[in-house]
């Protein structure tokens, strides 16, 4: 008796857990691909942290809904313009390169360039500077014929 | 140092890139900063979903009855976020009182929506206390929240009679940003 009945038991309980985890569960490759957009969104009530990393009840609740959106299959550009259309661009972690966000990309980029070419005009300036002073050799050789005299004249002795 | 260096080639003329490309930058970079500070300061009135269409929504209300944004087509609407932890809500709370007062069959709708807050205990003395009249509707999943992109409450919408939305207020409402929003969706307060 007992057998059939620990086997339904079995069964049942399989089916119950089966149609509980088909209402929430994603596939591995879609967990993988929600987390990876989650990632790119900043949890809007917290500091520069994603949904993936945040416990806040909002960010939960972002993450279950990019989830079902997931498995409803709407592509990563979809989502996340689902969540920047609500929220702003400012959601998002990974900025669109275009607009004024343009400015951050170029910006260190365009820094850079005129830095290294501030720095070599810098540095040519200085050394066309320092090619220009070699004639103040010169006197600094009539100086040490003076200094030299200078020297013998102690080197003899110091005149009483 | 920089006057040994300039005072060499002193006869050279300086080049005009040379001589305008620092002020140019000061300049460039002033602009930048102003363009920013101006832009930031309009998240209070202005926000993503300001000249689009307002999400639609059907959920219960504090007396389980359901309200959608449907049933309420051909209305402006003033749909609220709040919470009773909320400390501006409280402000705000009676000029959203007096408004829906005035509100008729077919004219302006006041909808609030409980945002973040599973306290019903303290929603309903919230509702109680500033003897609110319009109906407020429950949101336990934060989906209607998160699709009109709330984050921190009191957030408010004017929503005009065709269902887009056209204003937008954040950090509480005041009589006179309240008559701004409403002047957006057509409605004289």
């Amino acid at each position: 008796m007992q057998g059939p009945w620990r086997g339904l038991i079995a069964l049942l309980l399989a089916l119950v857990c089966s149609l509980a985890l088909a209402q929430t569960s994603l596939s591995p490759t879609q967990e993988a691909q929600a987390q990876a957009i989650g990632r790119t969104i900043r949890c809007p009530v917290c500091q520069g942290l994603p949904i993936t990393e945040s416990p806040s009840e909002l960010s939960q609740s972002m993450l279950r809904e990019l989830r079902e959106q997931v498995v409803a299959g709407r592509s990563r550009d979809q989502i996340t313009g689902y969540f920047a259309a609500r929220y702003g661009d400012t959601v998002l972690l990974d900025p669109p390169r275009r607009g004024v966000n343009l400015l951050l990309w170029l910006g260190p980029i365009a820094g850079a360039v005129l830095g290294v070419w501030w720095l070599s005009s810098y540095l040519k300036r200085t050394r066309a500077a320092a090619t220009a002073s070699v004639p103040d050799t010169e006197p600094e050789e009539e100086q040490d014929d003076y200094l030299a005299r200078v020297r013998a004249e102690v080197s003899h002795g110091r005149p009483s | 140092m920089t006057t040994q260096t300039e005072s060499t080639p002193n006869a050279a003329p300086v080049s005009p890139l040379k001589r305008f490309l620092p002020p140019l930058i000061a300049a460039a970079l002033v602009a930048a900063l102003g363009v920013g500070l101006l832009r930031g300061n309009g998240g209070q009135v202005s926000g993503p979903l300001v000249g689009k269409a307002a999400p639609a929504f059907a959920l219960q209300t504090l007396d389980g009855g359901t309200i959608s944004l449907a049933s309420l087509k051909g209305r402006p609407v003033v749909l609220n976020f709040w919470a009773s932890w909320c400390i501006p809500c409280r402000d705000e709370a009676p000029i959203l009182r007096d408004l829906s007062e005035k509100q008729t069959a077919n004219g302006l709708a006041v909808v609030g929506v409980v945002f973040s807050d599973k306290n019903l205990k303290a929603v309903r003395a919230f509702t109680q206390e500033y003897a609110l009249a319009y109906p407020s509707l429950l949101d336990p999943n934060l989906d209607t929240s998160i699709a009109y992109g709330v984050s921190g409450v009191p957030e408010t919408f004017f929503i005009d009679k065709d269902g887009m939305v056209r204003g937008y207020d954040q950090g509480g409402l005041t009589p006179e940003r309240l008559t701004a929003g409403l002047g957006k969706i057509g409605v004289v307060n």
